[in-house]
């Protein structure tokens, strides 16, 4: 009974081990690199293709963990995922493996928007300060739109698919900017 | 003869099965209230903001990692530095370890900095809460059902005037009635 145990605790282990191993050597597999900076020009040319991106993790969503926020002194990139986001990545250096997504925010996105912000704000589950915030973004988009000449805007996101985390650096070691 | 033995039956599965399962319920339990406030407050830290003014020649947005390092050393958290970036001209972000931060105005040298607690037992609720593997959703599903369980076996657990032909019918009715009635006005 306790060598039974014993297997199939190793197994599980093994199991979990091989899963992390099989995702890292995913992350290096993928050739397409784009910098955080010119994520938003170039996504268009991988949409539906796997990239690679380096970034800090700003913050995960608290609300469910499955958003994570990759940003540099550049940019910043939304990465959804179907897994949740360990909350110990905040702060770490990572490369990341995503699908680029393509979600496009047209006149009808923004009166659905507007609707809901409305609701939402009407039954208490907004703050005035959020309610402002997202009448403030709405308007950002249709200015966006009449200065592009398009009816839509385009927002770029990755689906993640691996991550691996960059070692942090030894506060000794190299007296480097962050790049 | 028969509705005695599934009284029977229904009392022993509820019993064993319930204590069997007393640590899961209080797990889904007490995250299932932090969880459900989430928008009121942070379920997994108690958060804790600090404000104090840095005056250094040093600030800007070119600063090197070890000018950094001094102003994290300075409200001394150098031991815990984890990494930093500039969000805009004006603001330098350094991440500690885990989870707090320091947002730092680089024009004024005011700092924000917010540092986060794991709160006990909540933590490790929430984190089983949002199911962390397949080994998880397993025992999880068997929880499930075991509630469905519950649900039936308390059906025929007591007789007469307190059980479902009496005051436990009446409880059943209104558990059954309230999340219709919500539907119906909300859904």
């Amino acid at each position: 009974m306790k060598q039974l145990t014993y297997l199939l605790l190793a197994l599980f282990v093994l199991s979990c081990n091989t899963k992390e191993q099989s995702k890292e050597a995913e992350t290096s597999a993928v050739q397409n690199e784009i910098a955080l900076k010119n994520f938003d020009t170039e996504a268009v040319n991988y949409i539906g293709k796997e990239v690679r991106v380096t970034g800090i993790v700003d913050h995960v969503c608290k609300h469910g963990g499955k958003k994570l926020l990759l940003v540099n002194n550049d940019a910043q990139v939304h990465i959804t995922s179907e897994e949740r986001f360990s909350e110990d990545l905040i702060g770490s250096e990572i490369n990341l493996i995503g699908i680029v997504k393509e979600e496009r925010i047209s006149e009808a996105t923004c009166l659905q928007m507007e609707e809901d912000n409305m609701k939402s704000h009407s039954e208490g589950m907004s703050s005035d300060e959020q309610f402002e915030a997202k009448k403030k973004h709405i308007a950002e988009y249709r200015k966006t739109m009449v200065d592009s000449g398009k009816d839509y805007v385009s927002n770029f996101s990755l689906e993640y698919v691996s991550l691996k985390e960059k070692e942090t650096q030894n506060e000794n070691e190299a007296d480097s900017k962050v790049e | 003869m028969k509705t005695k033995l599934i009284r029977k039956w229904s009392r022993i599965l509820h019993r064993d099965i319930g204590f069997f399962f007393i640590g899961t319920t209080l797990i889904y339990g007490i995250s299932g209230i932090a969880l459900n406030h989430m928008s009121d407050w942070n379920p997994n830290y108690s958060v804790t903001i600090e404000h104090t003014t840095i005056v250094s020649s040093k600030l800007n947005s070119e600063m090197t990692k070890t000018e950094v390092l001094e102003i994290v050393d300075n409200i001394n958290y150098k031991h815990n530095y984890k990494q930093h970036y500039f969000p805009n001209k004006e603001q330098l972000k350094i991440f500690l370890k885990g989870g707090s931060s320091i947002v730092v105005h680089l024009p004024t040298g005011n700092t924000t900095t917010e540092l986060l607690k794991r709160r006990p037992l909540i933590y490790e609720s929430n984190y089983l809460h949002y199911n962390p593997n397949r080994f998880w959703t397993w025992f999880s599903d068997a929880f499930a059902a075991a509630l469905i369980l519950f649900a039936l076996t308390s059906l025929f657990m007591v007789k007469g005037k307190k059980g479902l032909k009496g005051r436990g019918g009446i409880y059943t009715l209104l558990g059954i009635l309230i999340p219709i009635i919500f539907l119906i006005f909300y859904l």
